[in-house]
């Protein structure tokens, strides 16, 4: 036989395939979406929004730009949302092709990454189309840089200690007070827990590297972890104090062994070690108190965070999860402003987003909506309105490269927790390496 | 006579690399930008400025980026011959007439097709948690195994394992490759008598060569642009404590995270002259041992 | 080799001994070796599987004890998850499977042809500046990705492409992915040259040599590249991302990702369900494309 003549035969058949697969493909495309096809040529003018979250906080955002749209006929709001990460390396392409969002999710600690680099609008010479007089001062400030605004903080946040109840209660240790607890109190509060469990659950989990909670301790010590120039106002002393705290906390059995958490095992509710039950309590962003009361089996308890009446002054914070920004090179900015002002100042958007996004930073809206909220929301929304109450440090944007300062800190404790090096000569470290991280 | 034909070579050859040439006219333009972005300031937002040599002069003080470096020749010298080796092995297993060959060629392929999902890395996490499997089966002897995950000392092994684990694509393209040796060759070996081992040394590897070459060069160069598996694992930050920054891990901190384009691109061409360095030695190695028919 | 003397009587255990008969593949080696080589295959494939297992068992869990429930055998059953993990999106899920079909469908159509054709040149032919041309081909391989991201984007962006399938779609038309046109080449080149020879006796040129001789004979590379091509297209999470912003012509990686927030709350339960769906495609091309892989040379025998 000869050896060319078979599967020839078999690749016309091959070629038959291709070809019928390739008709299908052109079939499914004939309506010509995904080929340049589309248009909607209606004379509408298009704002495009983009943020991240998940589905269902797409379910709702939805409904509020319905809203929004029916009451402005002549304009068409493009959404798309993605998760966090992939979210902030498309936007950070996008803005760089000169492809940015008119209306933008922004994260508090890359704001200045775009505002310092001229993308972003200046909120404060649009007053007229952008009313932000609802707002307190402390929330106006979560977007301010100098006399410019460059971002609404979305909702309000702050941090706080969950304790699970259910597992405190089942080895009798009692929840010390919250609002006027120790970070001596945690220690022992946290050992307590672990002995009486015989190790099968720790107290606490202690998430050191997280810039969020060191920027609370290092307020507690009478300083601004990054000053208003935006520079590190963090002395060598408290981050040795803070990566010392972990190894005290560690040495009494407080905090499990070096190597237990996974300092990458993400972030959600579903996944952390309070709701696999190894784990007795943790500092959590309070926006996220309903997933993780959820995840965690519904008895959690909100704290704030240790050592807020001993300390040189308060360390906690008004804080957001995330800004609105509206790109300086929007074609269209003057319904990108009113749409943000609907967000901002209306009620039903803030109602439909409950608290996902936060405490509405609008205190009207945020007062009105609260009866509407469900239990755990409610809650962290009194939690945070009762801090609103009180004389807290002002929060203001992280200067440019504060975003590497997570990963510094997480490389550094590391170090420390596996003892390759001293609390002492890691706190020389982090500061050298923060300080270069701020000025390159 | 001979000119005549090298002309109509040339000729076919440059037609048949017709849609090649279009698809370079796509890729040049990208890459000669971000070959001059190399010698510029670049963060993305603002408009790029000259700094000449800046970047690399960087470069030899950048202790991330050295480490970073050590990361990933380590990863690649150690998983790129173990995973070929067990490529080749378990094709050539599967190669003999095995009853359920296509089952058992999908589900060793299986790892592969899930690629950098999360379903992987919970896989990981599982088994080599401090809690894992692999610390409970240890603790039968009553020894605390670590982290190995969260250990500075282990979390690149595992990150190894994970690579050799995922063994079935270069599998796929061996079974390919066997498949294309002439059986008599075998028949005429047994008939001489030669011991299997003699046979893969003699028929397998020799007539292989181009298909073991093949995967050893994109292992390699594949394995020097790790990021997925290491970026899942560790979340991106190439952690813990820098243990698994991989090269391009590093690189997309730098410039994505840290907007700092400029160095990103020409940490992608030193990259770049490293791997076309390795290639190249074994292009001239490959003269000793692999061989064509021709 | 073996103290079994059972084997020995009813055939021999050297493999060399063994009467041959016309492919290496039906070889049989003795009961008690097959027995003991296929608990081998399936110890290793039983931790091939887990992955697969646990994004099944996942899919059945509610979201909230997907992670705290490490059993492979849920404690508490949500069959819901694939109802609602088919409905809760912008769109039904079949929408983006569709669209993940017709790119990959496609794409697949496009490597092999494109990359053909460029790796005949490289492997058969000889011609003016191939090295030159050859080398790079594999230099555009070795840049890493990252940064050609913003010069890309702006490129498209200049075609008016974004948010169409074409920065998708027309690269694979061109062989710009030299992994597979150096895949074919190596196929191509381990063809003997005898082949080319005698179609030019024969008459034919490049085109027909290519097209009867070369192409039919190169069947399992092409199946490995459609393979390849498949998962790689279906798994892309990076490209589609950039370049599409309409919901309505995401991907499937992308409609599975808009179900979570990892620093918030996720619907991993309605996640896996949707995972363990649209992985059935692979899986069924994996198992289409692979019966190609034996069709080689081996099976016609050459000469």
């Amino acid at each position: 036989m000869n050896p060319v003549d078979e599967p020839s035969g078999l690749r016309r058949r091959h070629v038959l395939g291709l070809g019928a697969l390739a008709g299908v493909a052109a079939g499914l495309s004939g309506c010509g979406r995904g080929f340049g096809g589309k248009s909607d040529d209606d004379g509408k003018t298009e704002l495009t929004m983009a943020w991240w979250g998940d589905a269902q906080r797409a379910g709702f955002t939805q409904k509020a730009l319905d809203g929004f749209q029916a009451a402005n006929p002549g304009v068409r709001v493009r959404t798309e949302y993605q998760d966090s990460s992939p979210y902030k390396d498309k936007l950070a392409a996008r803005v760089a092709a000169g492809d940015a969002p008119d209306l933008m999710a922004m994260r508090f600690d890359s704001l200045r990454e775009y505002a310092d680099r001229g993308t972003l609008l200046d909120l404060a010479q649009h007053t007229t189309d952008l009313d932000l007089t609802g707002l307190t001062p402390q929330a106006k400030a979560l977007g301010q840089v100098g006399d410019k605004t460059f971002g609404v903080p979305s909702g309000l946040n702050t941090i706080g200690f969950i304790v699970d109840k259910t597992l405190t209660d089942k080895y009798g240790v009692p929840i010390p007070d919250g609002d006027t607890w120790s970070w001596e109190q945690l220690g022992t509060f946290a050992a307590a827990v672990t002995k009486a469990s015989g190790s099968k659950v720790y107290g606490a989990n202690f998430e050191l590297w997280t810039t969020a909670n060191l920027l609370v301790f290092a307020r507690q010590h009478g300083e601004d972890f990054f000053s208003p120039q935006g520079k590190l106002d963090v002395r060598e002393a408290t981050v040795v104090a803070w990566l010392q705290l972990a190894e005290d906390l560690r040495a009494r059995g407080a905090i499990p062994p070096a190597g237990f958490i996974d300092q990458n095992n993400g972030a959600s509710p579903a996944q952390s070690y309070l709701a696999k039950k190894s784990i007795a309590s943790q500092i959590i962003p309070t926006n996220n108190l309903l997933g993780f009361d959820q995840a965690c089996g519904g008895n959690l308890q909100l704290l704030r965070i240790p050592g807020e009446t001993q300390g040189a002054r308060r360390g906690q914070s008004i804080d957001t999860p995330a800004l609105w920004s509206i790109a300086a090179g929007s074609k269209h900015p003057q319904e990108a402003l009113k749409l943000l002002d609907f967000l901002t100042n209306q009620a039903e958007p803030a109602k439909l987003c409950a608290a996902t996004r936060g405490v509405p930073p609008n205190r009207a809206i945020a007062e009105q909506i609260a009866p509407t909220l469900e239990a755990d929301n409610k809650r962290s929304s009194d939690f945070l309105s009762k801090l609103q109450t009180e004389k807290l440090p002002p929060s203001y944007p992280y200067p440019v490269g504060a975003s590497k300062l997570t990963n510094i800190l997480k490389s550094i404790s590391t170090e420390v927790e596996f003892k390759r090096t001293t609390p002492a000569d890691a706190g020389k470290q982090f500061i050298a390496q923060a300080q270069k991280a701020l000025t390159a | 006579m001979t000119t005549v034909r090298a002309r109509r070579q040339d000729n076919a050859g440059y037609l048949f690399l017709l849609p090649w040439f279009a698809g370079i006219l796509f890729t040049v333009g990208p890459f000669l930008a971000s070959l001059y972005l190399a010698f510029t300031d670049y963060d993305l937002l603002t408009a790029p400025r000259w700094a000449g040599l800046d970047n690399f002069r960087a470069m030899l003080h950048d202790d991330k980026l050295h480490q970073s470096l050590q990361v990933t020749i380590v990863y690649t010298v150690i998983s790129v011959p173990l995973s070929l080796a067990v490529a080749l092995g378990v094709a050539m297993l599967l190669d003999r007439g095995v009853r359920g060959l296509a089952i058992y060629r999908s589900i060793y392929y299986l790892p592969s097709l899930l690629g950098g999902s999360v379903a992987i890395v919970m896989l990981w996490r599982y088994i080599f948690g401090y809690q894992g499997i692999v610390n409970h089966f240890l603790a039968w002897f009553g020894i605390q195994g670590p982290g190995w995950n969260s250990d500075p000392r282990f979390a690149l092994s595992t990150l190894i394992l994970l690579h050799v684990w995922t063994f079935g694509a270069p599998m796929v393209i061996f079974l390919a490759g066997l498949r294309q040796i002439p059986a008599m060759y075998y028949e005429a070996a047994a008939m001489d008598g030669a011991s299997p081992w003699r046979q893969f040394r003699s028929i397998t590897v020799p007539l292989l060569s181009p298909i073991i070459f093949f995967n050893l060069i994109q292992s390699l160069i594949a394995s020097f642009q790790t990021f997925t598996q290491g970026y899942v694992i560790s979340n991106g930050t190439g952690g813990p404590a820098e243990s698994t920054l991989f090269y391009n891990l590093y690189l997309y901190q730098k410039g994505f995270a840290e907007f700092d384009m400029g160095y990103a691109s020409s940490m992608a061409w030193l990259l770049l002259i490293i791997i076309a360095g390795f290639t190249a030695i074994n292009f001239l190695a490959a003269r000793y041992w692999v061989f064509y028919d021709n | 080799m073996t103290t079994d003397t059972a084997t020995t009587d009813t055939a021999p255990a050297d493999p060399a001994t063994r009467p041959v008969t016309a492919s290496p593949g039906s070889r049989r080696p003795s009961p008690r070796r097959r027995f003991l080589r296929h608990v081998l295959l399936c110890a290793v494939g039983v931790v091939m599987m887990y992955p697969l297992l646990w994004m099944i068992s996942s899919s059945l869990k509610p979201s909230n004890t997907v992670f705290t429930d490490e059993s492979l055998w849920p404690s508490t059953w949500d069959l819901g998850n694939y109802a609602r993990g088919w409905t809760s999106l912008a769109e039904p899920f079949s929408l983006y499977l569709v669209n993940s079909l017709v790119i990959v469908t496609l794409s697949i159509l496009g490597n092999l042809l494109s990359c053909s054709l460029a790796a005949y040149a490289f492997a058969r032919l000889r011609f003016r500046g191939r090295t030159v041309f050859f080398a790079l081909m594999l230099g555009t391989m070795m840049l890493p990705g990252h940064v050609l991201v913003v010069p890309q984007y702006v490129l498209f962006d200049r075609l008016g492409w974004l948010n169409t399938y074409y920065p998708l779609l027309v690269p694979h038309f061109l062989a710009t992915n030299g992994f597979y046109i150096f895949l074919m080449v190596q196929f191509m080149r381990s063809l003997p040259d005898e082949l080319d020879d005698a179609a030019r006796i024969d008459g034919c040129g490049p085109f027909r040599t290519f097209w009867k001789i070369i192409m039919p004979l190169c069947l399992p590379a092409f199946a490995t590249t459609a393979i390849f091509t498949f998962i790689a297209v279906w798994n892309e999470f990076f490209g589609p991302l950039l370049y599409l912003t309409d919901p309505d012509l995401y991907t499937v990686p992308l409609a599975l990702r808009q179900f979570m927030d990892s620093e918030g709350q996720s619907q991993w339960g309605e996640m896996f369900a949707m995972s363990f769906v649209s992985l059935a495609p692979v899986i069924g091309f994996f198992i289409a494309g692979q019966k190609y892989l034996v069709k080689g040379i081996a099976t016609t025998g050459l000469r």
